[in-house]
């Protein structure tokens, strides 16, 4: 009878490095073996590795929790994709189909929303830089525009002149909440009386209407008190701009940052203990409304929360390449995903689980991706059992920001699919190959190799 | 009187020793009690698993930051082949754990008596101001920022030297603008925003530990003046002393906010007058003077957590004098190979 | 110099060099490797008789015990 065999393992006993749970098998170690009813297995063989999953299933569910906590309180609310976050087609046409509008912040951003079929009325257009052509469309379109700053408000004038009528708008801000860094470079500031000025001239200029109030005081907003200040001066605002210039405020936006269950680096206790709940955020939201609101008035509230929507339903499984020992004893891991498709890396220390049981107990680990570039690490530290050649990582939470700010950087971009229900999964983006990243690019005709050798 | 096991963490007692090994000698102490204790260790080499005196089994614990499943996972096996009643946490940074999870705590029968998580709170500095004035004491004069020119245009205001310290842990004094922008740079590298910046008021360290009931009344509490600090800052001499300005802030602390659970108030007086320069949630390393002068505050709190009779009795002496000293135990290798091979001894 | 030869082993895993003073935790298959090395087996002869002891292929083994080999080094005990 041969015996069970367990990877060996040594470990130097260092103050401040005693404890044994660190090295426990059943600590800190996680497995994943599918991901909703589809297996990782089934999963790799299909797609190819590395790969980005969403579940559908855990993108409705978080969509319909946030929606019920809010609307279970409030009689108007709304919330609007924010496309940044994630702006796969199939993404947001999850969140359309929950009822979500769009929220973009670039001409791109716009287009995109359009082609899916989300009428212009529907969609929110912030951001500080609007081309004038981009303005023209969408207030043709009849989308919300939020004004940036004051040269906004001329060219938008400019695009009432052209198309000779009135435009609704609404004016962003930024205000001190107690949240440090404060946005104060987006908007007009509320503190310093710059709102009420920019609600003055717009008056004056009598071609725009403002009918909206919008603010995002900033991401991963720990402190749910920020957001009752936002409210209290944002109503404030509200009511003053209607009594002096006789605009009738329909909507306040809050715009985003609720944080995700995912661990920030530097910051010692996990998520579950950090990150408030979402009850906790609409509490303070909306008896700050019922507090400031005049009797009878409800407007609407629009949230644009992102990665709090989407960041727990996207996975990125990447596959075990190779191993090493580092010069200080830890045990170094090269896996096929690298930190160019997981740019939240630089902010976030992800929760790595295991695609299969594994003997023997955890080492002191660095995880590389696989990039020929030193800053292309995943994990600068954590604790694995000895992994085989092949074994699988899943990476989480990855849902929010990766699929739009991955770069494309020596290697193909890989799969994304999205697993529904029963089993079923689509791709919802393509692996890249050579023919996309060339499509683009010329080569000049006396340039060409076969050219200089004739 | 039926035995309860008592577990007690910040078993340290190094350099910078944790309250652990004060708490359990506290507890031992009051011999109307029937208390046996556990030590939960984070390390090996933790002085307190080796005090067998003291302490009749030791566990090495996961740590809180691995989350709450491998945590309570870890009592429970305690509770089922050592047994444990109760568990005085003293670390700050097992607290919020404890405080969020007291009430599945005490599903498994385990006991804690700890703050609440919003009560946890109030220890952030950037909270200070708002405690002080809610429970009348004095502030060094605080600045909370977010950004270089903040920091400058603080330090301008305040004047140099300033304390620069993270909202929840470290703190350093700087002499220089530019020490201070270091200092900022470090804090936020490591935990993150807001930043205080505190006038170094001068004067006498004083402290106060009490235990609050959790419905606005004392457990008792005791002031003590540092007389020998060591060079890491912690109390080597000490003496009892009644600042009732310290005394009634620590008072008004515990009824304005409910407090529940051990804490310290650290202070400093000048010419009268008293600041209060930080709250720790937790016992503190020098608890065991409140014993040692007839006043046993984790006694009390166990008392008060199993509905056993308290004394009365809130007074103590002042001038008594608490002298730490080093002290060697020589032992067998064996312990630590268990501790290090199975995780309990 | 393999200062394996040196070490006090016992047989929970638990490793004190007695000339240095430190002390290391290692598995059953750490253990097993140790114990071959104070022997002076060669990194080849273990893994071939490991092979007959445990349920695991020559090949991961060959690794592993290189690997393991690899860490001794890093701790200067080989
Ligand atoms: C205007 C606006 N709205 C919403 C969001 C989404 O924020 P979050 O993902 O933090 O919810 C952002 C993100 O930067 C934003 O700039």
């Amino acid at each position: 009878m041969r015996m069970k065999y367990e990877t060996p393992v040594i470990q130097k006993c260092q103050t401040g490095l005693m404890n044994k749970f660190g090295s426990c098998p059943h600590y800190s170690r996680k497995i994943r073996t599918g991901i909703d009813d589809v297996s990782i297995d089934n999963l790799v063989e299909k797609y190819g590795s590395p790969l980005f999953v969403f579940s559908e299933k855990t993108l409705r569910e978080r969509f319909r929790e946030i929606h019920r906590a809010f609307s279970t309180r409030y009689p108007n609310v709304t919330f609007a994709w924010s496309y940044k976050t994630n702006y796969l087609p199939a993404i947001c046409a999850v969140f359309h189909q929950e009822g979500a509008i769009a929220e973009v912040v670039s001409e791109m951003e716009y287009d995109k929303a359009r082609k899916l079929g989300v009428p212009g009325d529907k969609i929110i257009f912030n951001g500080p830089y609007k081309s004038l052509h981009a303005l023209e469309k969408a207030v043709s379109e009849g989308a919300m525009v939020h004004i940036d700053h004051l040269d906004e408000i001329y060219d938008l004038e400019k695009v009432a002149d052209k198309l000779g009528r009135k435009i609704k708008v609404a004016l962003r801000l930024n205000m001190d909440t107690g949240i440090r860094p404060q946005w104060s470079r987006f908007g007009f500031n509320v503190d310093s009386g710059q709102a009420m000025m920019a609600a003055r001239r717009i008056h004056h200029g009598g071609k725009l209407i403002i009918n909206g109030l919008h603010c995002h005081i900033g991401t991963f907003i720990l402190e749910p008190d920020a957001y009752g200040v936002q409210v209290e001066k944002m109503l404030k605002l509200a009511y003053q701009i209607e009594d002096q210039f006789k605009f009738g405020i329909e909507y306040i936006d809050i715009g985003g940052g609720f944080p995700s269950k995912s661990k920030l680096k530097g910051t010692y206790l996990s998520p579950d203990l950090s990150v408030p709940a979402i009850d906790d955020y609409a509490e303070k939201i909306t008896s700050a409304f019922y507090k400031n609101l005049r009797p009878g008035d409800f407007p609407r509230l629009i949230l644009e929360s992102g990665r709090v929507m989407v960041d727990e339903a996207g996975y990125l499984i990447t596959t075990i390449h190779s191993s090493k020992r580092m010069p200080d004893g830890r045990k170094a891991y090269v896996v096929d995903a690298g930190v160019n498709i997981l740019f939240t890396s630089f902010w976030y220390k992800f929760k790595l689980e295991i695609d299969r049981e594994v003997q023997g107990v955890n080492e002191p680990s660095i995880v590389y991706g696989p990039l020929c570039m030193n800053i292309d690490v995943i994990d600068e530290g954590c604790l694995l059992p000895p992994l085989n050649r092949g074994t699988r990582l899943i990476v989480s939470p990855v849902g929010a920001y990766n699929v739009t700010q991955w770069l494309q950087f020596i290697s193909y971009r890989p799969n994304v699919v999205l697993t529904g229900e029963n089993g079923k999964v689509d791709v919802i983006r393509e692996a890249e190959d050579l023919l996309d990243i060339e499509r683009r690019e010329r080569l000049p005709e006396h340039l060409l190799l076969s050219s200089k050798s004739s | 009187m039926r035995e309860i096991i008592v577990g007690v963490s910040g078993i340290n007692a190094v350099d910078n020793p944790g309250p652990g090994i004060g708490v359990a000698r506290a507890l031992l102490d009051d011999k109307d009690l029937n208390v046996k204790i556990v030590g939960l260790a984070y390390d090996g080499m933790e002085p307190g698993i080796y005090l067998d005196w003291l302490i009749d089994r030791s566990y090495i614990m996961p740590y809180p930051s691995g989350g709450y499943d491998a945590f309570i996972k870890r009592l429970e096996y305690i509770k089922a082949s050592f047994g444990l009643d109760f568990i005085i946490p003293n670390l700050d940074s097992e607290l919020p754990l404890y405080a969020k999870y007291s009430e599945k705590i005490e599903k498994l029968g385990i006991g804690v008596f700890v703050p609440t998580l919003k009560q946890f709170h109030l220890r952030a500095k950037n909270r200070l101001a708002e405690v002080a004035e809610k429970i009348g004491i004095k502030i060094p004069q605080t600045e909370v920022v977010t950004s270089h020119d903040e920091l400058v245009e603080a330090v301008e205001k305040i004047g140099l030297p300033v304390m620069v310290k993270g909202a929840l842990y470290k703190a350093y004094r700087a002499h220089t603008t530019q020490q201070a922008i270091e200092y900022y740079n470090k804090i936020v590298a490591e935990w993150g925003y807001p930043i205080v910046v505190q006038q170094v008021v001068s004067g006498e360290e004083m402290n106060v530990v009490g235990v609050g009931d959790g419905e606005g009344n004392s457990l008792g509490m005791l002031g003590i003046r540092k007389l020998w600090i060591t060079s890491l800052g912690k109390i080597w001499t000490g003496v009892s002393i009644r600042n009732q300005k310290m005394l009634n802030a620590a008072s008004s602390f515990i009824h304005t906010y409910n407090w529940k659970g051990a804490f310290e108030l650290e202070c400093i007086s000048n010419n009268g007058d008293v600041y209060l320069i930080e709250i720790n949630p937790r016992f503190p390393a020098w608890s065991y003077f409140a014993a040692g002068v007839g006043l046993n505050l984790p006694s009390n709190m166990l008392r008060k957590a199993f509905g056993l009779p308290i004394s009365q009795n809130m007074d103590y002496k002042v001038g008594k004098l608490y002298v730490r000293y080093t002290y060697e135990v020589i032992t067998d290798l064996q312990p630590f190979q268990e501790i290090m091979t199975k995780g309990e001894w | 110099m393999n200062r394996s030869q040196q070490l006090a082993i016992s047989e929970n895993g638990f490793i004190f060099d007695p000339t240095t003073g430190e002390s290391f935790t290692t598995n059953q298959t750490g253990l097993a490797i140790l114990n071959r090395l104070k022997k002076n087996e060669s990194s080849m002869e273990i893994a071939l008789k490991m092979r007959e002891e445990f349920e695991v292929s020559l090949e991961e083994l060959e690794r592993d015990v290189a690997d393991f080999i690899d860490h001794l080094r890093t701790y200067g005990l080989m």
